[in-house]
């Protein structure tokens, strides 16, 4: 779906093609980052008091004191289970609360005892456990190092740069000057009457540093630009609380590679920011974004993974209001000159990274995820936000999309396509035309005048339909939405009290307020079949533009000074996008009585919106750099926890070549979500309309994908259960394997598949890394044999979709494809058997229903494991039931020898032969039809 | 009856052969004309000869055959198709994916011969459906063509009358050019004479130098003139010749009462020249006669020119235009001319589209303001039958660059109407025109299966 059509049409007049960056902040223009920034590394004004430590068995807190001015804050720290460090900084007396982020943790992170190791005066060391893992805590100035054995895994304020701009007084209230009056005569009292016992440490200091008061004072006086006031373009932010940023420095010793901190259209390993803006995190509605910059877009998850080959940790910065994050690299600067010299003079500094994070209001509440190893990360992250939501199976197929189908009869048209060419699809979707007047839960009573009878005419195929539902609500009396959120007031609010209204596709809209619980059951409870008319159980839902896009907001989107109850705008911006996902994903469920999973995509997104459901990279554009860069995005999403990641295939924006429609079905359907999508001003684009030999190039990718479901389905549930990423980058499997750091044009699926898409116009080969020194990949269309760490150079011609399977992997597939995935589920799967170097290989078979919450105990999952000429199937959980009609039809077991007779035992003891056929050419040995149940246990015997 | 009957016997027929459960099974999926490939009961050769496998192996639901050969009856080959033969309707392939997919297709419900889906067989009610439509069809197709027919006599009719109307315009054209020879020869006749007249004249004018008109005009000669000296030389020329009026005479001197003569070259002289509503009294008086006739001829004879050059090109332009649409493919017996002139409407939502053919295609929207959406360009469809779309282009420029355009697709009806309008893509239309001169005399629609 498409952004602002204001701006649509001025760009479009203005004749250009790409992002109005005017239209959204640089640093510079963002005051809280423009003062944050100008902050730079030193020596910390902070000292933590040792004397206010508190150690109990779940917490250390103690009191931080900024020399500067005298402000406190109250430092937690924990340890929690599983490996990581959480570390809290609030003021310790706010003169109003500071928003801290609810609803993304999963619960409240179970913590493990703490124990001090030493203290003198300098500070203490604490033990994070067994594994010689320390924190020191260095009290003047203050900082955190985080130690295993002798080396800094990662150091905090070691370059001074925390900073809390703590609530404040108007000066120019009548407020503040009895306020400050009071107090300065209070001080005086307190200075009169001190006894040591108060704060010795703090007496001390004003003792010996008489001007140091004086000058604290003179500090607090100055006021900056933009504290209470900032303007961009046309529009004022009121700031009625002042200034309220909060910042921190981070850095990691002996790290060079830092990944994560999505959405940014941008390299997937980040890159320092010393010469530019840092990365921003700001949930932003950008029209036609700009390819490898760091300005913010739709989502933001401030999680950033480092890694080298020894170690992965990562920072999780729970923070939702704008965010900004510096990068800098002792060795990104340096040129080759500079690195020899280096080794010529001896130096042996070690590469280190820093990394800064800035964020406008709220507190600082860090977990520091200390692996060691990526899926540690992985595992850790998961338990403080959750995994991705299981979906139902059809979502993993393909969904066609468009904006927009234009009445039933087009629905139905496409849908017939589909038969007539023999392309398999699981949902075909409307944008926002389908709506009478822009108001979600609508129908437009012409073009749509019987959705049901169209939802029953694609539920008779087995296929299902995705409807758009965007969270801002047309101001119209006559709109029952409309009225029924004005009545309960559940309208965000304006600074001045009133509903908050502003301009999107409806024209006026209002914006409910979905941080509140009690609104965020209501929506839910919009998706009843009897509230939302027409909607059936194949009907999932779309949530877009809930960045939420305001077209005449600031930076198109919500002023920050709107308010959600007690709270500003401000603090939640980066929540909103996914509160409305996960209301929407509530209502789905209930709508089922808690029976059906749902489905629900989302635009904006946070930390945890893994939870509930997928995303998509937004409004990209029909170029061949967007379709590069869909990889490094979608990476970057599943290396922090959204592994249901896709892009517009084909390219939102402008019209693909059939070159570029091509390659990009053949990415898509290697990734994820797989989507095409097309702007409403774009030609048609349904995969038909090319010529027959395109048509059959797109049947042949959207087949691919199909009959790969099975394996798809098994990451989706790994990811499910692990929180790890389906689409991963290599370095995640090959993590001591620096070659693999930077890849960013090829990515594995789960563990087994190695994906090299062609991204290239006119391509005739492609060159891929194949990683892992004792380790054989198989072409999985040819079955030849690849060594490992090597760069292959593959020919490729229009049809190539260049994927191998590593040796050691067992993939399950079914190769009956058929209309769609519904249509496939009691269909028989063929096993690939990849052998290693040592003749082994193991895989795993999952199934379910497909579609409800009964998975939870009622699912099939089973270790297929080959050794010793022995293929076996073994149940990997026993106490779960299900029952399938699905069998094994073939077994394909690629470099292998010939066998003289091939036996299958199955459980009840009996054994016959199989029949096989061996291609001593490529060393490929089919079994045919050895016909087992595929829940059963058996052993397959090559003899 | 003969109809119904044949039917009950083979669904018996088929119904015993479901029996011997065996044999039927390797019969599944295969029509008839295939069946031969099939009758060798101890080995199958794959239709494209790569393999021979035994012949349990054929519909054992194992793909073994590249070509999906051995495998018609079931969903195992990813190139397989099964075989619908849907007694009572027409008999079809699907794709082996469809067969015990859940889904009914084959409406004999032959597909679904081993999943949940309760199928019914519906190919006689389809048949009912089909023949009853096939039979509208040809009854429209009938009515259409007659209709056809008449058009096609009137287009006959309209084509000679345009033809006709053609050669009228241009016998009309030709009488004109010889009138406009005949009125040029004469007004450059006329043009002679007036020159060799004005020839003489311009040589009695051309003494006429201010100097010598100021003399002329200083009756006193005193090297000035006066008003009353004006007054007395020049007159106001307005329907008859005026006394000037003292104001007058001084406002013609600049508004002073003497002139001398450098004053007179810079200011009356000039208004002499250029103003001939005021002259020198005696000079009209001396104006040639014949001139003045000779100038009047000549007018009357440019005007008279202009009017037949007029018509002339008016005249040609009807010609070209005429030309123009006889240029126009109307189709091999002139069937689509009656189209020409006519327009046609259909109301959408809140548009309005008027297709008025071989011109152009409008959209009216109720607030008002009307869009092209293209006008004629060409016909456009298949080779087999060009006439069977048409293009209209370059209508209004649409936001996304490019211009509006529609085509036009005509089906055979038995009146001439818009059936519907459709945008696929933004600015890109797509008409459904009915009319009876669309109706191809066809053979026999591809016979329903009701008998073997």
């Amino acid at each position: 779906m498409a952004p602002v059509l204001v701006l649509w049409l001025a760009v479009f007049l203005s004749g250009t093609w790409a992002v109005d960056k005017g239209n959204f902040k640089t640093c510079d223009q963002s005051s809280f980052c423009k003062r944050q920034r100008a902050l730079k590394p030193g020596e910390s004004p902070y000292r933590a008091l040792l004397e206010t430590m508190e150690l109990t068995n779940t917490r250390l807190t103690l009191q931080l004191i900024n020399d500067n001015n005298k402000v406190r804050l109250l430092l937690e720290l924990y340890r929690l289970q599983g490996n990581m460090t959480r570390v809290k900084i609030n003021e310790l007396k706010p003169l109003k609360p500071r928003y801290e982020v609810p609803d993304v943790l999963i619960r409240e992170p179970p913590t493990e005892p703490l124990s001090l190791l030493s203290q003198d005066e300098n500070g203490v060391v604490l033990s994070l456990g067994a594994e010689s893992q320390r924190v020191i805590l260095s009290a003047r100035p203050f900082r955190l190092d985080i130690m295993e054995g002798r080396d800094v895994v990662m150091s905090l304020n070691s370059r001074g740069l925390l900073a809390f701009e703590h609530l404040r007084m108007r000066k120019d209230t009548f407020s503040y000057k009895v306020t400050s009056t009071v107090a300065s005569v209070w001080n005086n009292i307190k200075r009169v009457f001190s006894s040591s016992q108060a704060d010795p440490e703090a007496e001390k200091k004003e003792e010996a540093d008489p001007a140091a008061q004086p000058e604290a004072a003179k500090e607090e006086e100055k006021d900056e630009d933009g504290m209470w006031e900032e303007t961009f373009k046309s529009h004022t932010d009121s700031k009625p609380n002042g200034p309220s940023a909060v910042s921190l420095d981070f850095s990691l010793p002996g790290v060079e590679h830092v990944y994560g901190i999505p959405e940014h259209a941008d390299t997937l390993r980040l890159k320092t920011t010393e010469n530019g803006d840092p990365y921003r995190l700001y949930n932003l509605d950008v029209f036609q974004y700009e390819l490898y910059n760091p300005m913010a877009l739709y989502g933001a998850v401030p999680v950033m993974l480092a890694h080298n080959a020894q170690r992965t940790t990562g920072v999780f910065w729970l923070n939702a209001a704008e965010t900004w994050v510096d990068i800098s690299s002792n060795t990104a600067g340096k040129t080759v000159f500079g690195k020899m010299l280096d080794y010529v003079q001896g130096s042996n500094e070690t590469p280190q990274t820093d990394v800064r994070w800035i964020s406008e209001s709220g507190i600082i509440d860090v977990f520091i995820m200390l692996g060691p190893t990526p899926k540690d990360v992985f595992s850790q992250y998961a338990s403080l936000t959750g995994t991705q939501a299981f979906p139902p199976l059809a979502a993993v197929g393909y969904h066609q999309c468009r904006w927009n189908y234009n009445d039933q009869e087009d629905v139905a048209a496409v849908d017939a396509g589909f038969d007539e060419h023999d392309i398999p699809y699981d949902y075909i979707w409307l944008d926002i035309e389908h709506t009478d007047g822009k108001r979600y839960f609508t129908w437009d009573p012409h073009k749509f005048a019987t959705p049901k009878e169209m939802l029953q005419g694609l539920s008779d195929k087995k296929r299902k339909m995705v409807a758009i539902v965007d969270p801002h609500i047309k101001v119209d009396s006559n709109y029952k939405i409309h009225n029924e959120i004005r009545s309960r007031s559940f309208y965000i609010k304006n600074k001045d009290g009133g509903d908050y209204e502003g301009w999107c596709w409806p024209g006026s809209a209002g914006y409910p307020d979905f941080t509140r619980a009690d609104m965020r059951d209501w929506w839910a409870s919009m998706f009843a079949y009897n509230q939302y008319e027409g909607s059936m159980e194949n009907l999932d839902t779309w949530n877009d533009m809930n960045e939420p896009s305001v077209f005449n907001g600031p930076e198109v989107t919500m002023h920050k000074d709107a308010m959600h109850g007690a709270w500003e705008h401000r603090d939640v911006h980066n929540l909103y996008g996914f509160y409305v996902q996960m209301a929407t994903a509530e209502g789905l469920i209930q709508r089922s009585g808690g029976v059906e999973r749902p489905f629900v995509l989302t635009r904006a997104f946070f930390a945890g919106s893994q939870r509930y459901g997928a995303v998509w990279t937004g409004d990209n554009a029909a170029e061949w750099e967007h379709l590069k860069i869909s990889i490094p995005m979608c990476l970057s999403l599943g290396l922090v926890g959204i592994s249901f990641c896709g892009a517009d295939v084909g390219g939102f924006f402008k019209s693909p070549n059939t070159e570029l429609l091509v390659r990009w079905y053949q990415t898509g359907a290697y990734q994820p979500f797989f989507r095409a999508h097309a702007h409403l001003d774009t030609p048609r684009r349904e995969p038909w309309l090319f010529g027959p030999e395109n048509t059959a190039l797109i049947r042949e990718a959207v087949r691919q994908r199909y009959t790969l479901l099975p394996y798809w389905y098994l990451q989706f549930y790994h990811a499910h259960r692990t929180g790890e990423p389906i689409m991963r980058p290599l370095w995640v499997e090959y993590p001591e394997d620096p070659a693999t750091f930077a890849l960013e044009d090829e990515f594995l699926i789960g563990r087994d598949l190695l994906v090299h898409p062609v991204t290239e116009e006119g391509a005739r080969g492609v060159t891929a890394y194949l990683p892992g020194k004792d380790q054989v990949w198989f072409d999985v269309h040819t079955f030849q044999k690849h060594n490992g760490a090597q760069n292959l150079y593959i020919p490729v011609t229009m049809s190539s979709i260049p994927v191998f399977q590593r040796g050691g992997s067992i993939i399950p597939r079914k190769i009956r494809v058929r209309r769609s995935s519904s249509c496939m589920m009691q269909d028989p799967y063929t096993l690939y058997v990849a052998l290693n170097l040592q003749r082994t290989a193991e895989g795993e078979l999952y199934i379910d229903d497909g579609h409800t919450f009964n998975y939870e105990k009622e699912f099939i999952h089973r270790r297929l494991s080959f050794a010793n000429n022995v293929l076996s199937s073994v149940n990997l959980a026993p106490e779960a039931q299900f029952s399938t009609g699905s069998w094994i039809e073939r077994i394909v077991i690629l470099g292998a020898s010939k066998p003289s007779k091939v036996l299958l035992k199955t459980d009840d003891g009996q054994e016959s032969q199989v029949e096989f056929d061996f291609d001593a050419s490529m060393s490929v040995l089919t079994l045919r039809k050895p016909g087992m149940n595929a829940g059963a246990d058996w052993n397959v015997m090559l003899q | 009856m003969k109809l119904l009957f044949s039917c009950s016997l083979l669904l018996f027929i088929t119904a015993a052969c479901l029996c011997g459960s065996a044999a039927t099974r390797k019969l599944r999926g295969i029509s008839s004309s295939y069946k031969r490939f099939y009758r060798e009961r101890r080995s199958f050769l794959c239709i494209d000869g790569s393999r021979v496998i035994p012949f349990e192996q054929v519909n054992d639901d194992y793909c073994d055959c590249e070509d999906g050969s051995d495998e018609p009856g079931t969903s195992a080959c990813p190139r397989g198709r099964f075989y619908c033969t849907n007694l009572g309707f027409r008999p079809h392939y699907i794709p082996s994916s469809r067969v015990n997919d859940g889904i009914c297709d084959c409406c004999d419900a032959s597909d679904e011969y081993n999943s949940h889906a309760r199928c019914q067989n519906s190919c006689w009610n389809l048949g009912q459906r089909e023949r009853a439509y096939v039979e509208g069809q040809m009854r429209t197709l009938d009515e259409g063509l007659q209709l056809k027919q008449q058009l096609i006599e009137e287009g006959v009719l309209l084509w000679r009358e345009k033809q006709a109307q053609l050669r009228e315009l241009q016998q009309v054209a030709e009488d004109l050019q010889i009138k406009l020879e005949e009125h040029r020869r004469r007004k450059q006749e006329v043009e002679q004479t007036l020159k060799a007249l004005e020839a003489g004249d311009t040589r009695v004018r051309g003494k006429n130098s201010s100097e010598s008109t100021f003399r002329l005009l200083d009756s006193n000669k005193d090297g000035s003139l006066s008003v009353e000296e004006l007054q007395e030389k020049l007159v106001l020329v307005q329907e008859e010749e005026l006394l000037l009026s003292e104001e007058e005479a001084v406002a013609l001197m600049g508004g002073g009462r003497q002139m001398d003569l450098p004053m007179f070259q810079h200011s009356l002289w000039d208004v002499l020249n250029t103003e001939n509503r005021v002259k020198i009294r005696g000079i009209v008086d001396a104006e040639d006669p014949h001139l003045k006739a000779a100038d009047t001829a000549a007018e009357r004879e440019a005007s008279s020119l202009k009017k037949v050059e007029e018509a002339y090109d008016t005249i040609n332009m009807e010609i070209s235009d005429l030309r123009k649409k006889l240029t126009i493919d109307y189709g091999p017996d002139w069937e689509f001319l009656f189209l020409n002139s006519q327009c046609y409407q259909l109301n959408v939502y809140e548009y309005t589209y008027n297709l008025c053919p071989f011109n152009q295609v409008t959209q009216k929207s109720t607030a008002g303001s009307e869009v092209s959406l293209g006008r004629w360009g060409m016909w456009a469809g298949t080779p087999k039958n060009p006439y069977s779309q048409m293009v209209y282009e370059n209508g209004e420029p649409c936001w996304q660059g490019g211009s509006r355009s529609t085509t036009v697709t005509l089906t055979c009806g038995t009146e001439t109407a818009l059936c519907g309008v459709k945008e696929p893509s933004k600015c890109q239309y797509i008409i459904d025109f009915q009319t009876p001169v669309a109706c191809q005399p066809v053979l026999k629609q591809r016979g329903i299966h009701s008998e073997l």
